[in-house]
């Protein structure tokens, strides 16, 4: 249970600092890439790890993404269940995301079982 | 105790997180299980929605555990009870919170194990090693030995409920980590449990969505505002109750949206919130649309191989193609064909750098690095660090090509449209291998929008993507990006069905024949499909024979009579193209990739449509060229060599400068039956539409004999006295404008203007004098300005002075105003003109006149008064009876044996102008102007020249015609009689007048003698005296009278006397013409006519 942390508090971003935010390709959530590097991603954690100091956080997670979406009650949210994002922990999310997961942090995932959600749209398309 | 509840709180979770579609099984279990602690809470819990109570609020719990408890407990009641009343309003949908608040409530419980608790802190990982430790049976067996009563017994029991309850926790725990094989539970998506998107589909059970208003722009800001607002009023009273809120930036501008089971709650979460305007009003998104939403669509991935295009930068416009996509799509690793100017010395790059090349340099063309010329120039700044690639100049070159890191804000990746000729530069790749990567490009190609429309109506068409991939059918409408298709094969056979452009493709077989139609280096090809591989297209060109592979969407299935290449794309037999500057050609053959045409010279030539410089288009029908004899010659019509030439003859298909292309259907052979000819080696046989092509004396050499008098064409001056004006101290009239008839005495005066002063205002008015009339001392006859100032020369001098006057008034007082009436826009221009007035006169003289009369009407000396009096005293009456004799008519009529004679005589044209022009004089009266205006006849001489002779022409005909509509407007007397004749007529005299004139010598006074006014004047004269004579009886007036006057009444003088007794009309001229052109009257009666036919 710890990757999924529970004691993550969202932290309010100043707009000045949305040029920093970062949205996560696995879990869509929207970060500065500081909060990605010094706490990892409040979902992923363990799994991708941010805060080793590798440029992981910079492959796994894009600036370029749409859409925003405070989600304070996951599990109750209908949109957080349609974007698969109710088993996160409250926060801001994005609903696309562009970019490519680089294979590696794809292999982490594999290892643990975990089914990938593109957030780049292409998952519309596969239907 | 709240660590237990913390761990029923995670197993909960778990079994959300963990088992998935299997959640029914543990649960009933498990809620037994707590049954016994949870007595109250029961009851409440049937709600199986176990959310997980956000952790901050455990938190704010935990934390103030260690403190006074009772306090927090009461606060926490307090609020519950808050929320209670809250919930009342809508209890089915809040089981989840109820729950929560009914836990609570068991605080007290929670309490007395809260001194175990001092490990709260502890990370959550840790929860499940504790529990073991502190549900410890030593734990139990202290609490046992203090057990001192009921109420400790009561106690004890719960508390051994919640030991146990606490052991099949632990025990379920472990279970899951077994099942799990010791992962620990994520939130990430687990492959089994990651349900399709279908199943998510909102119900009602679902949380409405409310759209509100925002600034737009603000949309972010505002979604985190409202999420720190949230988080803030967490844990107060006030805490917000929505679930989410959303924000579709790009697509939804100007809107957020917020998830909530109530619209009070939206409200309350949004006030005060800045640039989000919830009190405008809000939109309850409806169930069904809430996942377009969401929606979210892919853009055309940048994959290696794909065609962007730079968009700013010296590469500004040119094609990249990207090698490598990386930090995740942000920056693009592209190649694209260098452009360096290697003979740029260095103060380009000037190691002081001030000097930046210019942007408005020169841009070096595109070119493959060229390592040699690279060193030759600059070897300092070459390096190579492996074979093939070299560092120049701050950039990497490979194979040829730059290859660069850009990033992708500097591209452009849509509409990139790359041109096929702009793709082969990367056709080849270092190893010299053609590597057209046409998948590539075809993701380029279809990610743009098409300028034209690939998809049409008719064409077949197979879906290859999506749901209904391997459809085939028949497009039957193409709305944006949609394509209706018929299915023609498979089970849904007869169906129509939409599909985006996106997933289609069209369809070709294998030997269908296919042209090629846009965006391609080879459009316009045509030729056989031979191979399809996906949706690139082999054909073998009909023209080439060559194999060629594009798109499908760029072809077309060709019509069946194929086989026109490029040329014969863009021409057709016997179009006229420019071959150069100097040099039109007529084309007589057309082969697959030539042209055979036979240029102005004659000379057959094979060219190339790309040295066709322009097609000259189809002139409009009515070129006209003039012929041999000096009558005007058109397209289609028949003419014959007379001269130079073989005997030829054909029609005319092209007129160009003096060259015509003809075709005649004898001459067959080499040019196919087109030759060319000077046009004034040719003579007209067969006028097309009847146009009479007369053979009458030769008139080209008009233009000479005009010359003579002025050579130029400006209009004529009234001659300017010397010494003292004559007008100064003249008592006159004024005839024109605002003091229009008040007399006055002339005390000053220019070229063209007096100062009058008026006898009854005490005003001195500053007035052309063209608008005066001069009182003739002897008889009290209004005179015009030009007949008052011109010398006397007896009665026939004072005709012409009215013949100078109406001239003068036509052109400068009354100006625009009765040239314009007759369709001649400016006087006086038109008169030098020369070809527009012969316009318009050659319509006044149908009759169109009258209207210019009418118009002029205020002009004229002669006129005006004549005009005047017409229409409004008896001599209207007058005028009526002339109109009906219509002395126009008269005149005409009269001349109809000069018509005849004209007609023999001349070439139409010539005859024509001569008419106008005569008609100028008659209308325009003058004297002067007449010979003046003769010059005019010129025009038709001119009339070689295009332009000239077609407008005069149809001045003509409308002229004819018009006085034919006039007339019937006017008088159904006259209708037959005078409607056929009416144009010949008009021209008659015309014709008679002009030559007559001329011939007279009337010309050569500048001001013309009373002989060369009397010549026109009769015309006109003559006219009104049958009426005098003859009002009624139409066949007098036509013969008998006219053909008399213009013969005898040389002296109009004579006449002109009668009329203008007849009229008593004070200006003798003027009468005279005034009668003449009675038909101004009828123009003035009918004033909307004339305007009409002008």
């Amino acid at each position: 249970m710890s990757s999924a942390n529970p004691d993550y508090k969202w932290r309010p971003v100043p707009t000045n600092h949305f040029r920093y935010l970062r949205a996560c390709m696995v879990c869509a959530v929207v970060l500065t890439l500081d909060e990605f590097t010094r706490k990892g991603c409040p979902n992923c954690h363990p799994v991708l790890d941010y805060t080793t100091g590798s440029d992981l956080a910079q492959m796994c997670t894009s600036p370029i993404y749409e859409g925003c979406i405070s989600i304070d009650k996951p599990t109750e949210s209908w949109i957080a269940k349609w974007l698969r994002l109710d088993k996160y922990v409250p926060g801001v999310y994005a609903t696309k995301v562009v970019g490519d997961l680089p294979e590696d942090a794809m292999d982490y995932l594999n290892a643990e079982n975990i089914e990938y959600i593109p957030r780049d749209g292409s998952e519309n398309n596969l239907e | 105790m709240s660590n237990i509840r913390d761990a029923n709180l995670h197993s909960d979770e778990e079994d959300d997180d963990d088992f998935g579609e299997e959640e029914e099984d543990p649960r009933p279990e498990k809620r037994q299980k707590r049954a016994p602690s949870d007595d109250e809470e029961e009851e409440e819990e049937d709600d199986d929605e176990d959310a997980p109570k956000p952790s901050g609020r455990d938190k704010s719990r935990n934390k103030s555990n260690g403190a006074n408890d009772d306090d927090e407990i009461e606060d926490l009641e307090d609020e519950d009870d808050d929320e209670d009343e809250d919930e009342d309003e809508d209890e089915d949908d809040e089981g989840p919170r109820r729950r929560r608040g009914q836990r609570r409530a068991h605080n007290p419980f929670l309490d007395t194990m809260a001194e175990v608790d001092e490990d709260d802190e502890v990370d959550d990982e840790e929860d499940d090693e504790m529990e073991a430790d502190f549900i410890a049976p030593g734990d139990d067996d202290d609490n046992l030995r203090h057990r001192a009563g009921d109420d400790r017994l009561h106690r004890q029991l719960d508390r051994q409920n919640q030991a146990d309850f606490a052991e099949d926790l632990e025990k379920v725990a472990a279970d899951i980590r077994d099942r799990h094989g010791g992962r620990r539970g994520h939130r990430l998506g687990d492959a089994s449990t990651v349900t399709p998107k279908r199943l998510l589909l909102p119900s009602v059970n679902d949380p409405s969505i409310w759209g509100v208003k925002c600034k737009p722009g603000k949309e972010k800001e505002a979604v985190f505002t409202i999420m720190k607002k949230v988080q803030d009023m967490k844990g107060t009273r006030n805490a917000l109750n929505i679930i989410s809120v959303l924000e579709r930036g790009q697509s939804m501008q100007g809107f957020i949206y917020v998830e909530a089971r109530r619209q009070a709650d939206v409200l309350n979460a949004l006030t005060n919130i800045p640039n989000v305007y919830a009190r405008s009003g809000m939109i309850l998104v409806p169930v069904d649309e809430m996942p377009d939403l969401l929606r979210v669509q892919k853009k055309a991935e940048i994959t290696p191989g794909t065609f962007v295009r730079f968009k700013r930068g010296k590469y500004q416009g040119d094609l990249a193609q990207v090698v490598d996509v990386e930090q995740s799509g942000q920056i693009l690793n592209i190649r694209a064909v260098p452009r360096i100017d290697y003979g740029a010395r260095d103060d380009g790059t000037d190691p002081t750098g001030k000097r930046k090349r210019s942007v408005g340099a020169v841009r070096p063309p595109q070119r493959l690095f060229s390592e040699a010329e690279a060193r030759k120039y600059h070897e300092r700044d070459l390096t190579s660090t492996r074979r093939g690639i070299f560092n120049f100049q701050g950039d990497t070159y490979e194979g040829g090509y730059l290859v660069k890191d850009v990033r992708v804000t500097a591209l452009q990746l849509e509409n990139v449209n790359p041109k096929l000729e702009e793709v082969t530069k990367f056709a080849s790749t270092g190893d010299g291998n053609e590597s057209l990567d046409l998948q590539a490009l075809s993701q380029s190609l279809k990610a743009s929008t098409d300028k034209y429309a690939p998809y049409q109506p008719g064409d077949m068409v197979e879906v290859y993507l999506g749901e209904q991939a391997g459809m085939v059918g028949k497009v039957t409408r193409v709305r944006a990006d949609i394509v209706s298709m018929n299915v023609q094969e498979g089970p849904l056979r007869g169906k129509d069905i939409d599909v985006p452009f996106k997933g289609l493709r069209k369809r070709f077989k294998e030997g269908d024949h296919v042209k090629v139609m846009g965006g391609s280096r080879y459009r316009d090809e045509v030729g056989m499909v031979v191979k399809i591989v996906d949706d690139r297209v082999t054909f073998l060109s009909d023209l080439s024979m060559g194999e060629i592979t594009v798109f499908s969407r760029d072809l077309r299935e060709a019509s069946d009579s194929g086989g026109m290449g490029t040329a014969a794309g863009k021409y057709d037999l016997w179009d006229l193209i420019q071959l150069n500057a100097t040099t039109v050609a007529c084309v007589i053959k057309i082969d697959r990739e030539s042209l055979k045409v036979l240029d102005q010279d004659g000379a057959t030539r094979t060219i190339l449509p790309s040295q066709v410089a322009a097609k000259i288009p189809p002139r409009r029908k009515d070129a006209v060229a003039t012929d041999r004899n000096g009558s005007d010659i058109r397209i289609e019509d028949t003419v014959k060599e007379i001269a130079g030439g073989e005997n030829r003859s054909g029609v005319i298909h092209h007129l160009y400068r003096g060259f015509a292309f003809i075709h005649s259907k004898e001459l067959q052979g080499e040019t196919g039956g087109i030759f060319v000819a000077r046009t004034n080696n040719l003579a007209t046989m067969i006028a097309k539409g009847g146009r009479i092509a007369s053979s009458g004396p030769d008139l080209s050499k008009m233009p000479e004999m005009m010359k003579k008098p002025g050579g130029n064409m400006a209009p004529p001056i009234i001659p300017r006295q010397g010494g003292r004006d004559r007008i100064l101290g003249q008592t006159v009239h004024v005839r024109q404008g605002p003091y229009k008839g008040l007399l006055g005495i002339v005390k000053d005066a220019t070229d063209t203007t007096a100062r009058i002063e008026l006898h009854s205002k005490n005003k001195t008015i500053t007035i052309d004098k063209m608008k005066l009339g001069f009182k003739e001392g002897s008889t009290g006859r209004i005179l015009s300005y030009a007949e008052f100032v011109q010398p006397k020369k007896g009665f026939g001098g004072s005709s012409g002075g009215g013949g100078s006057t109406s001239y003068s008034s036509g052109g400068s007082s009354a100006g625009g105003s009765s040239w314009s009436g007759s369709r001649t826009p400016a006087g006086a221009s038109a008169w030098s003109g020369s070809r527009t007035p012969a316009g318009a006169h050659g319509n006044s003289g149908g009759g169109a006149r009258t209207p210019a009369w009418a118009g002029g009407a205020g002009g004229d000396g002669g006129r005006t008064p004549a005009w005047a009096s017409g229409s409004k005293t008896p001599a209207y009456g007058a005028n009526d009876g002339s109109r009906t004799s219509d002395p126009y008519r008269d005149g005409s009529r009269t001349s109809n044996p000069y018509r005849d004679g004209s007609r023999t005589s001349d070439p139409y044209r010539g005859e024509n102008d001569g008419s106008r022009t005569s008609y100028g004089q008659t209308v325009g009266a003058s004297g002067g102007r007449t010979p003046a205006w003769n010059p005019g006849n010129r025009t038709p001489h001119y009339g070689s020249s295009e332009s000239g002779p077609r407008d005069s022409s149809t001045a003509w005909d409308s002229g004819s015609k018009t006085p034919a509509r006039s007339l019937s407007n006017i008088n159904d007397q006259w209708n037959d009689s005078y409607g056929n004749n009416s144009s010949t007529t008009a021209r008659t005299p015309a014709g008679y007048n002009a030559t007559s004139p001329e011939f007279s010598g009337g010309y050569t006074a500048a001001t013309p003698g009373a002989s060369g006014l009397s010549a026109p004047t009769p015309g006109g004269l003559s006219a009104p005296t049958p009426p005098v004579s003859a009002p009624t009886p139409r066949a007098n007036a036509w013969d008998a009278p006219t053909p008399r006057e213009p013969v005898t009444a040389a002296t109009p003088g004579a006449s002109g006397g009668e009329t203008r007794r007849y009229y008593d009309a004070p200006t003798p001229q003027g009468g005279g013409y005034s009668t003449a052109k009675t038909p101004g009257a009828w123009g003035n009666d009918d004033e909307d006519d004339a305007p009409g036919y002008n």
